[in-house]
């Protein structure tokens, strides 16, 4: 049974609609949410989460209705929306003094370990840290009151690389024994490479895939061909750059028979989202 | 609901509030309007919306497990405790004030019953401009605030102007039976029992304005895109 269940999730904008998103988590995984700056990521986290208004659908928390039951479903949830940014001039002391009231199982243990491993000292003021700090004071929140699902938006942007290693082991710890799962959203796909177990892949406003990471890089295959061997073969690209020699693109895996005569090669995730956001299925060579 | 009280005062409250109940010591002014130092309090309340708003706080409180509306009731609540705080203050007020001037007040209402009901009706009009608007774009809070004290100045300039009226005009009936009964320390049966009926007349539009605004705060913030 899974631990997230989003059903047809309906948010619409004069300019942007948010179409019947549906996916779902299994507990004991890590998903990654992606799609390009503005495709609906942080609306379809935010109306998860009734911080939006939705125009339709159901999210479900551990087999509950999140809207029915919002105040036990947020006490299961930890949810970080990139650098904690508020209460600029209080200290880490007396926010975390007040958001432990609000969660019955916060483990006081466990903040004290995410205080000393991420470096942050309590007596600081939010004013004081940097962008990457706020981010940690962020995790170590929503990491210390035993939530079963942590949905973070962009919670590796900002900080350094060896801060993003030790966030995505921390990830993986938190996931082992098999109760809890991660719904994050991220731009640095390579974070994705090295803990998603799934994938969740939205472009402007519409699931386009959600599946586990493997399945998902093993339906597409990246061709590289002259130029010669383009133009009967480009219906079935999904995207290409065309360059002096010939062009490079991304196929799906069925298709791979037709591209015999071209070079095929496994496609990674970074290559599947940049020709698949191409709009028009192909990109000019830049002149 | 008690953890979010606790986050208004630990979080929220600013200076402002606990120095501006200061203004309580307007009473001991001789001739004076009373009732703008209830504006005071609207003032302060102002600083904390406004501060709030600067916070994060209304994603802070959103994000924390408690339904939309709690948080909407939690801010309602506390700025009822603040003016309730600034009303107390005052009763002590009103007593020096009668001992200081047992004349009354030429510039405006008098230390009295009727000052306090007065009093609950500046926080009401102030509530119910300012409250809903914060909750429905805590951007316009400073627009907001500028239709309140448009809101709480003409209620203040009705009832002041009224009362200087009834002491300038003793002549007319009606005129003389206020100043004797309704603007005036009440030391009469008479006094006390008109004066009691307006503060009951004062707490029941309180109470009715602040379930009301309340109400369309929380409309207002369940619609609201975070």
């Amino acid at each position: 049974m899974p631990l997230l269940d989003v059903r047809n999730l309906e948010k619409r904008y004069p300019t942007f609609t948010l179409d019947k998103v549906s996916f779902s988590l299994e507990p004991g995984y890590i998903m990654g949410f992606i799609g390009r700056n503005g495709a609906g990521k942080t609306t379809t986290m935010k109306a998860m989460l009734n911080l939006i208004h939705r125009d339709g659908g159901e999210v479900y928390i551990n087999h509950r209705s999140f809207f029915e039951n919002e105040k036990a479903c947020k006490e299961e949830i930890g949810f970080v929306m990139g650098e904690f940014d508020c209460y600029k001039t209080a200290t880490l002391q007396k926010i975390t003094d007040v958001t432990r009231r609000f969660y019955p199982a916060w483990d006081e243990a466990a903040y004290r370990g995410y205080l000393k491993r991420f470096s942050l000292e309590e007596n600081k003021k939010v004013k004081e840290l940097s962008a990457g700090m706020r981010v940690k004071y962020a995790l170590a929140l929503a990491l210390s009151h035993d939530a079963k699902l942590l949905i973070l938006d962009e919670p590796t942007s900002g900080l350094d690389p060896v801060s993003r290693d030790d966030l995505l082991d921390v990830f993986r710890t938190v996931i082992e024994d098999g109760t809890r799962s991660i719904l994050f959203s991220t731009h640095i796909i390579s974070d994705l490479e090295k803990c998603a177990d799934y994938i969740t892949y939205i472009k402007g406003g519409r699931i386009l895939a959600s599946t586990d990471v493997d399945a998902f890089r093993e339906s597409y295959r990246l061709v590289a061909g002259d130029r010669e061997h383009l133009e009967v073969r480009r219906p079935k690209l999904i995207g290409c750059k065309e360059h002096a020699f010939g062009f490079t693109g991304l196929i799906r895996a069925e298709d791979a028979p037709a591209f015999a005569a071209c070079k095929v090669a496994p496609a990674d995730l970074e290559s599947i989202m940049i020709y698949t956001e191409q709009e028009d299925g192909h990109e000019e060579p830049a002149l | 609901m008690k953890n979010l009280l606790y986050k208004e005062y630990k979080l929220c409250l600013v200076p402002m509030v606990p120095l501006f109940y200061l203004f309580a010591l307007m009473l001991l002014i001789p001739s004076y309007p009373y009732l703008v130092a209830a504006f005071f309090t609207c003032n302060s309340i102002f600083y904390l919306l406004k501060q709030a708003s600067l916070n994060g706080d209304m994603l802070f409180s959103a994000m924390l497990p408690v339904p939309k509306a709690d948080v909407v009731r939690a801010r309602v609540r506390f700025v009822v405790i603040i003016q309730m705080i600034m009303f107390i203050l005052l009763i002590p007020m009103i007593l020096i004030n009668h001992r200081l001037y047992p004349q009354g007040n030429p510039a405006g209402t008098d230390g009295s019953l009727t000052l306090l009901a007065f009093v609950l009706v500046v926080f009401t009009v102030f509530n119910a401009i300012c409250l809903p608007g914060f909750f429905r774009d805590e951007a316009k809070i400073d627009r907001m605030f500028l239709l309140g004290v448009i809101g709480v100045f003409g209620w203040i300039i009705l009832c002041e102007g009224f009362m200087i009226a009834a002491k300038v005009a003793p002549q007319v009936p009606l005129f003389a039976w206020v100043e004797g009964h309704l603007d005036c320390y009440p030391t009469t049966d008479g006094a006390w029992r008109a004066q009691l009926l307006v503060l009951g007349i004062g707490a029941l539009i309180y109470g009715l304005g602040t379930l009301l605004t309340t109400r369309r705060a929380i409309r207002y913030f369940e619609g609201k895109d975070l």
